[in-house]
């Protein structure tokens, strides 16, 4: 039995309801295919349908036409809450500003993902630890906004992986980060991606991103 | 991690809003709480005082303030009853007790009642409950008094005290009409029967009624001071009365305590409402059925508990409306937390019940501090009623009450929680993990 790749995108395309019949697409992709652990990178600049795509990905937006399997599910023919289970558990996203839970711990943080995991929640508290401790964080138990910048970009990449997700998406990873810390961020997403066994489809208009990388792909000339 | 854990940090980071909003809600629960057991305690506390008696003879102007002055000690009786009409009246229908009772005079305030051994013996104060005194004994011979509960907390009185009466309510005396206004200046000075001292040979148990502020002596005693009064009034120089001196206007009472013989174990009698409607043609008595005055009295009270009920009521609701706004306002600052949690996984109505069981959490915590509440604040009014109405109020929280009306906030809570709830349901998860700025 073959394992299904981790992201298959056939001819997808997407605009918004309110454009005009005529208007360019926002996203148009006719195929894209990422096979499990495989890392890639999507570059292209500012409002070209990075976000947009992985948005698309993670079923938060619905696509005007074609097919996106993760793992080999059609994510659009889920619907309501099994969407959202299923993006709980086989995706992971990763954001520019992190997005952590104001007022959680970085440990509470990484057992909010895990709580719409198929991980026994026995399992959780143990698990959510000892990811943190691998990442580098000393302090679960500190409330997040109060950790330096660096360290909430690990609690964003624990919480990401902790489900152990088949395909992780990260959406301009290092755009508020100087040249070093960017290049450790990368590392960190990168090598968090590797250990738990999930893709990577990364995006970024940095310059410095693609060398990271063995697949890339642009968005320049999608429409 | 529970959704629990989530709720909680919401509260949380909101700390000084969710405080407030219980505080508001502990409020008007512990307000809705305290008229209600105050409705049913002050309910229980008038018919305590009636006891097993069935009905009240007097000379009073009306049924209802017989029993007020003769029940609950309001006020001294204006009017008196000769001794000779009380020995009509005892011997005309087959009693099970018919005890004579004399107000008037008053130790530091409190109402002394001169009357018979069968006030103790026969007379009940709680009907079941016979009394009981936790020291001493009760009086036997002149000259002796017998102190209710509160009295003797009060004046500090102990076995073996020997004090004197005063003619009237001293208090009556020293302040002007208006309850609570300036002394008097022009008011005669209190009257205290010096030549007799009365010797406390018991204090009593607790009863929960208006009988706990009363002293009790013996009948006899009491004509004789007011017979030296009279004697002398007419003979400064005349010697100390004593029962050889006594006349027949010296015998006079201000009420008699009647039950109706019955069946043992039955507490009505068939012939009670004949011998009532018998009475009542003797147009210089006043007869009256204390429990039918006490519910008449209540049910004029209770017009005004509904309306206090019905505005405990409107803050309930507006205490909803505080955790409706709390919360729709808070719903701005959690739009990114809502977003965040779409991402990890939850669905719609997974976010929608989060934001229903903060309210309902919110009502429920409200509620219970209302209960706390409650508990302090109807000792407050018991002890405001006890001063001010002479009523002793025993007040307790009805279970069955206080679980409907904590279910009842718990769900208008939930209900309140609605709207908000609903914008979090609506929260566009895309616009709210962009970056801000």
């Amino acid at each position: 039995m073959t394992t299904p790749p981790a992201l298959q995108i056939d001819n997808l395309r997407f605009r918004y309801e309110s454009s005009k019949a005529d208007a360019p697409w926002v996203v148009d992709l006719p195929n894209l295919k990422l096979d499990a652990g495989e890392q890639m990178l999507l570059t292209g600049r500012s409002g070209r349908g990075k976000s947009t795509l992985l948005y698309l990905i993670a079923g938060l937006m619905e696509p005007t036409s074609g097919v996106i399997r993760v793992n080999g599910q059609d994510v659009h023919a889920l619907r309501g809450e099994k969407r959202d289970l299923f993006r709980g558990r086989s995706i992971g996203m990763i954001f520019q500003t992190f997005n952590l839970l104001h007022g959680f711990s970085a440990l509470e943080n990484v057992l909010a993902a895990l709580m719409f995991s198929a991980i026994k929640p026995t399992e959780h508290r143990a698990r959510a630890l000892a990811l943190l401790d691998r990442l580098g964080i000393d302090q679960p138990n500190r409330a997040a906004e109060q950790l330096s910048v660096g360290q909430q970009q690990r609690v964003a990449v624990a919480r990401a992986v902790a489900c152990e997700p088949v395909l992780v998406l990260a959406d301009e990873p290092t755009a508020s980060l100087d040249p070093e810390n960017a290049a450790a961020a990368m590392d960190l997403i990168q090598r968090a991606c590797v250990e738990q066994g999930a893709a990577l489809l990364c995006t970024s208009h940095d310059p410095a991103m693609p060398a990271r990388f063995t697949r890339t792909a642009s968005l320049e000339n999608a429409s | 991690m529970t959704d629990f854990t989530i709720i909680l940090r919401s509260m949380t980071t909101r700390m000084f809003s969710t405080v407030t909003t219980i505080i508001t809600v502990a409020v008007a629960v512990a307000l809705m709480l305290v008229l209600l057991s105050m409705k049913e305690s002050g309910r229980q506390a008038f018919e305590r005082g009636a006891g097993n008696m069935h009905m009240l003879v007097s000379a009073e102007a009306s049924p209802l303030l017989a029993v007020l002055n003769s029940v609950f000690y309001s006020a001294p009786p204006r009017q008196a009853l000769t001794w000779e009409k009380y020995r009509s009246i005892a011997g005309s229908f087959p009693w099970e007790f018919a005890i004579p009772i004399q107000q008037g005079d008053s130790y530091r305030g409190f109402p002394v009642m001169a009357t018979t051994r069968d006030f103790f013996t026969r007379f009940q104060p709680h009907e079941g409950t016979p009394w009981q005194v936790s020291q001493g004994r009760f009086f036997e011979d002149s000259f002796e008094v017998v102190v209710g509960a509160t009295a003797a907390r009060v004046t500090g009185v102990t076995i073996g005290s020997e004090l004197f009466l005063t003619h009237g309510m001293e208090q009556s005396r020293q302040r002007s009409w208006l309850v609570g206004g300036p002394p008097d200046p022009n008011a005669p000075a209190p009257h205290v029967h010096y030549e007799y001292n009365y010797k406390v040979v018991g204090i009593l148990e607790p009863t929960g009624s208006a009988h706990d502020r009363a002293l009790f002596t013996d009948l006899t005693s009491s004509w004789i001071i007011h017979a030296h009064d009279r004697r002398r009034e007419a003979n400064p120089g005349v010697p100390l009365a004593t029962e050889a001196d006594l006349i027949d206007a010296d015998r006079l009472i201000t009420g008699i305590y009647l039950r109706v013989a019955t069946r043992p174990g039955r507490q009505l009698s068939a012939a009670q409402q004949q011998i009532y409607d018998t009475l009542r043609t003797d147009i210089s008595i006043t007869v009256a059925d204390p429990h039918f005055e006490v519910g008449k009295l209540f049910n004029i009270v209770s017009n005004i508990d509904q309306v206090f009920i019905a505005i405990a009521g409107v803050v309930l609701v507006s205490s909803g409306i505080a955790i409706m706004l709390a919360l729709y306002n808070s719903m701005e600052q959690r739009r990114r937390q809502i977003a965040v949690l779409r991402v990890l996984g939850a669905s719609r109505m997974r976010v929608f019940g989060l934001v229903l069981t903060e309210s309902a959490i919110l009502g429920l915590l409200g509620a219970l501090a209302g209960v706390a509440l409650c508990f302090i604040g109807v000792q407050i009014v018991a002890e405001l009623m006890k001063q001010r109405l002479g009523v002793v109020v025993s007040p307790s929280l009805e279970p069955v009450w206080t679980f409907v009306l904590v279910m009842a906030t718990i769900l208008l809570a939930a209900l309140a929680g609605a709207a908000p709830a609903a914008r979090a349901y609506q929260t566009a998860v895309i616009k709210h993990l962009k970056p801000l700025g």
